[in-house]
């Protein structure tokens, strides 16, 4: 057993060392998986992840550890992550498909977050962040073809139509819980679906097709993007794109978690009289959980509209809405790390399972299963609150 | 007219049945287990494909078929199925009777996508639709000039029967009183010596079963059967055993009747109806809950301070 006494005190130059090493080991491990083709090779990554986990399960301490030099040196810890975010795209060079596999984890992570206020910290189920994430792809779509708007104007009103959505779910949550209000969502989302699938004017099954591509500055995001004579392909505009939302929704998940409304939730969960005898507001936080989850979803899904410029009713079923969940729960519930790579993983490892071609879905559902079974508490559970003061 | 509003009460009543069947094998699993087992309808829809094989088995090695044969191997189907019931509650889904129900729900949603897949690999050419044959056929006798079908009358005689004796089975038997136990307060039904694996299993059994006959008049109503309808199955009949009231047997047929019943009008007398069917159903099931938060005939959750 390592000392416990420097695990709650990393030396400086310890914790730098450990953030930076550990952080591009992380990414090292991310581009392999990435690149991994051939069955023995994802098993063997697999089997080293399971690993990791095993030991972190084992040696609870060097999570602590993680935490403690994380927390010592946060600009290093910034710093390095923005590098490896920011690089990642030249380290893979010309493969799309690779990052075309980063861009849609990223705009899972996305939708992981937001469904992660409800899920995760205020524990109230939400099968419906795939309409959420459908209604914001279809309003912006629907906005750039029929009148031309910008992208960057489009994400604003679809963000607003799917919050609009978002109240309107939560209010049934003010009255039903656990499995009945699960299923008002389900209810909620298989409507929407439907809906899309059956309008006119939303393409029926076909979908819309053409949206355009958004462009800054002049810049097309069709076109290749290239910074300082490095010639990246198209897919980086969008693959940047979506790190900022992640950014974006890394901070608001941070600045909501410790704010009162956090803290709100996070009592709602725990007991929902107790909360409502400590003067909480308990109907207009169900609600509000509802509405954060809607909006940023709805940018997740405007950003995956304008991405593959093609959207069909099919990529917003209760199954999409069953991923998310699964994402959080696998996770770890309101841990925002944690969230994030089980986005990552789930959206990671089905495409990586072609390598057993037919079987992957077969694979992937007794994966989940075994997972939950093994480690209900997800991958990274939470963590308790610190207030001030030394940790 | 009047042709017309016969007819499609002789459809609503028979879907009904079938929802109804459905529903209670949720209601029953729920009621002891607290556990959504959200890929009820997925073991359901197993059943046809089961009898498929067993009657192409049966033909091709006893070199007989015929109707008394397809008797046999439906009942093999629906015993098959009671079976994979057992299985998969001890396997799966009882290491998750105490967690969280949402981790539940996920698991066996994920459940779900594992007997989908397997059907459609164990079974020959399985991601294609499969012809299933009317159980029975032709006229059974004519209401006005509405012909009322022997399989309407056989999906609405068994699905009687099987009520009436799944209530006959909890009320007057042994083990019906501990299931019923059990699904009252598990805790006190051990205190009290009653074995809750065994509970588990008859539970699972007979909601497996009755689900397997409902998914063998569904496939049979439908005249085709694919790997992939236990979604929608499942989504309906968990729908209407939540609108009637999780954990009661008459809500869970309640709820049954009037799922069919919204479809059956929407079809009706919507322009385009067929397609926003499940609109319609959708919509009165977050009406419903929105009034009776608990679903129609369940037990108003008591908050305890």
């Amino acid at each position: 057993m390592h000392a416990p006494a420097s695990s709650a005190a990393p030396g400086i130059g310890q914790a730098i060392a450990f953030t930076v090493l550990s952080q591009l080991a992380g990414a090292a491990f991310l581009y392999f998986v990435l690149k991994a083709e051939g069955g023995w090779q994802i098993v063997g990554l697999l089997a080293l992840l399971g690993a990791g986990f095993y030991l972190l399960e084992r040696l609870p301490w060097i999570t602590d550890y993680a935490m403690a030099s994380m927390a010592r040196v946060p600009l290093v810890t910034l710093a390095t992550a923005a590098v490896v975010v920011l690089g990642f795209p030249f380290v893979v060079g010309s493969n799309t498909y690779v990052l075309h596999l980063l861009i849609v984890a990223q705009l899972y992570a996305v939708l992981a977050l937001a469904l992660n206020f409800q899920l995760g910290s205020a524990n109230i189920p939400n099968f419906a962040t795939g309409a959420s994430y459908g209604i914001g792809a279809y309003v912006s779509a629907l906005l750039a073809i029929n009148f031309g708007l910008s992208f960057w104007l489009t994400l604003p009103l679809a963000a607003l139509a799917a919050t609009l959505f978002g109240f309107v779910i939560g209010i049934p949550s003010m009255r039903t819980r656990d499995t009945y209000l699960a299923l008002v969502t389900i209810a909620f989302g298989v409507v929407v679906q439907q809906l899309l699938n059956n309008f006119d004017w939303t393409g029926g099954p076909n979908g819309l097709v053409g949206i355009p591509a958004p462009s800054l500055f002049g810049h097309s995001f069709a076109d290749p993007l290239v910074v300082f004579g490095w010639k990246l392909p198209s897919q980086a505009n969008f693959y940047y794109l979506s790190a900022a939302l992640v950014v974006v929704a890394i901070i608001t998940a941070h600045r909501l978690h410790g704010s009162r409304i956090g803290l709100a939730w996070n009592a709602l969960r725990a007991d929902e009289i107790a909360a409502k005898a400590q003067g909480i507001n308990v109907a207009w936080y169900k609600v509000l959980a509802f509405a954060v989850d809607a909006f940023l979803a709805a940018f997740a899904g405007t950003i995956y509209a304008f991405y593959v410029s093609y959207i069909s009713p099919d990529n917003f079923t209760f199954l999409v809405s069953v991923t998310i969940m699964t994402m959080v729960i696998v996770g770890g519930m309101d841990n925002i790390f944690g969230v994030i790579v089980g986005a990552f993983l789930l959206t990671i490892l089905p495409e990586k399972l072609r390598a057993f071609a037919d079987y992957r879905l077969l694979f992937f559902g007794v994966v989940i299963i075994g997972f939950l079974m093994i480690r209900p508490q997800g991958l990274f559970p939470q963590r308790m609150r610190r207030y001030g003061g030394e940790p | 007219m009047a042709e017309l509003l016969v007819q499609q009460l002789v459809n609503w009543i028979t879907l009904g049945c079938i929802y109804a069947l459905l529903a209670i094998g949720f209601s029953l699993i729920f009621g002891v287990l607290n556990v959504i087992h959200f890929s009820h309808g997925d073991v359901a829809m197993t059943a046809p494909f089961i009898s498929l094989a067993m009657a192409q088995l049966l033909a091709t090695a006893v070199g007989v078929s015929g109707p008394v044969w397809l008797i046999i191997a439906v009942l093999a189907a629906v015993l098959a199925v009671g079976i994979i019931g057992i299985v998969l509650d001890k396997v799966v889904i009882r290491r998750f009777r105490d967690a969280p129900a949402m981790m539940a729900l996920v698991a066996t949603v994920a459940l779900g996508i594992v007997i989908r897949e397997l059907i459609r690999h164990l079974y020959p050419q399985g991601s294609n639709p499969h012809a299933f044959p009317r159980l029975v056929s032709g006229v059974a006798f004519d209401v006005g000039t509405v012909p009322i079908s022997w399989f309407a009358l056989l999906v609405v005689l068994l699905t009687t029967a099987l009520v009436a004796l799944l209530f006959f089975f909890l009320k007057m038997t042994p083990l019906g009183l501990r299931i019923r136990a059990a699904s009252e307060d598990r805790v006190v039904a051990r205190m009290m010596g009653i074995r809750d694996t065994r509970v588990f299993r008859a539970t699972f059994f007979i909601a497996s079963a009755i689900g397997a006959i409902a998914g063998l008049l569904f496939a049979s109503y439908a005249g085709v059967t694919r790997f992939d309808f236990g979604v929608m199955a499942g989504l309906l009949g968990f729908s209407a055993a939540v609108i009637g009231g999780l954990g009661s047997m008459p809500g869970a047929i309640l709820g049954g009747l009037i799922i069919a019943g919204i479809e059956v009008l929407a079809q009706t007398f919507v322009p385009d109806g067929a397609s926003y069917r499940l609109v319609f159903v959708f919509l009165l099931v977050i009406v419903v809950l929105i009034f009776r938060p608990a679903g129609l005939l369940g037990r108003p959750v008591m908050e305890k301070v």
